[in-house]
């Protein structure tokens, strides 16, 4: 496995340069659009690194065609999402971020994370972004949402981020590891199961698993994450207090001869 | 079934594009799509090593990473309301001054 790491990481070197130039041609710019090799070079990209997994996945069961094809939906929607001139449609392909995301926890065995994922970001982040983007987006296109600020500098830098990655990613197990993992555990279920029922929360219900482990363990940080919801409230309520205070105090400094005559608590 | 190495690729991916959106993008309320785009990055990783050691821990630390998410972006769209009322634009540009 690790003698194969070279290959490997050079594969997806070149992988994520083919997928950096896309995403370069895809940045909105106002000068002169690239929107046609973008497409082919990061639908290319993307295709080849399907195949790559692909190639890494042993043997091809549905689990594995299922993650293809959601990580290819993720990331598509990723790309548009950070690419769409529209702020409204970035919102819209960030919920199906936000979807394929969820399915890939269902193939990880996190159901009940996938269900959550789903009703505070779907449901209610997005809600709020969306009434946010109605609120303050200015009508027409904006200038500056069609010209992306320093496009190479920050593709470079996701480059290099995920070349990074890619040096070290080979080092985890990959599907040779999971195939014998879950043939390990295949034989181990061959054994009487009742005696590691209660040792592994992964076994039966994962819901069940996540209450007890929320309310033994990790008790003390549910409570501070309550309290640092409160506190993002008030936060929240404490800006929008301010802005109007400033905005009368602002109104009433113009008159430069008033400053200083009289002082109104807000 | 799939190895936890390709979920991390993808998680990677993920956190990457929203690293690339925050930078290059000029409008507030993307680059803060952005930041969200890199919390599910991050989400994906943790799950997909939480499935590696078979631990639910990895799921719960996940769930803390929904509420910092909510946390955020309540307050990042209070402050972007207060910005917007305040030049009338959601440029980023706009609030530049301090960078000379």
């Amino acid at each position: 496995m690790t003698s194969a790491l070279p290959q490997h990481a050079y594969a997806l070197y070149a992988i994520f340069a083919l997928g950096a130039l896309g995403l370069y041609c895809l940045l909105p710019r106002t000068e002169r659009a690239r929107t046609i090799p973008g497409i082919v070079i990061g639908s290319s990209a993307l295709i080849g690194l399907l195949l790559f997994l692909g190639i890494r996945i042993a043997s091809p069961t549905s689990a594995s065609v299922y993650f293809c094809i959601f990580s290819a939906l993720a990331i598509l929607g990723g790309v548009r999402v950070i690419t769409h001139p529209k702020p409204v449609y970035s919102a819209v392909y960030f919920v199906l971020v936000v979807v394929a995301v969820a399915a890939m926890l269902i193939l990880l065995q996190a159901e009940f994370l996938a269900a959550a994922l789903i009703i505070i970001y779907a449901g209610a982040i997005l809600v709020t972004y969306v009434f946010v983007i109605m609120l303050a987006q200015q009508s027409g296109r904006p200038t500056y949402d069609r010209r992306a600020r320093e496009p190479f500098a920050a593709v470079l830098a996701g480059f290099i981020l995920m070349a990074a990655v890619a040096g070290q990613v080979s080092t985890l197990p990959g599907s040779q590891d999971a195939t014998s993992r879950s043939a390990r555990m295949a034989s181990d279920e061959s054994l009487p199961a009742a005696a590691d029922e209660s040792a592994d929360p992964l076994k039966g219900s994962n819901t069940a698993g996540m209450g007890v482990l929320l309310m033994t363990k990790y008790v003390i940080a549910l409570e501070i994450a309550g309290l640092l919801l409160l506190i993002s409230m008030v936060g929240a309520i404490a800006l929008s207090k301010k802005r109007a205070a400033s905005e009368r105090i602002e109104e009433e400094a113009r008159p430069i001869g008033q400053i200083g005559k009289e002082v109104k608590p807000f | 079934m799939t190895g936890v190495g390709e979920y991390v690729v993808v998680g990677a991916i993920l956190f990457a594009l929203g690293l690339v959106g925050f930078l290059s993008r000029r409008n507030l309320i993307v680059m803060f799509l952005s930041t969200e785009l890199m919390f599910q990055g991050v989400v994906v990783n943790v799950v997909a090593f939480s499935r590696l050691h078979e631990h639910v821990d990895g799921q719960a630390f996940a769930l803390f990473l929904l509420a910092i998410a909510a946390v955020e972006a309540g307050l990042a769209l209070g402050l972007l309301v207060l910005l917007y009322r305040i030049r009338g634009t959601l440029d980023a540009d706009a609030w530049s001054t301090m960078s000379g």
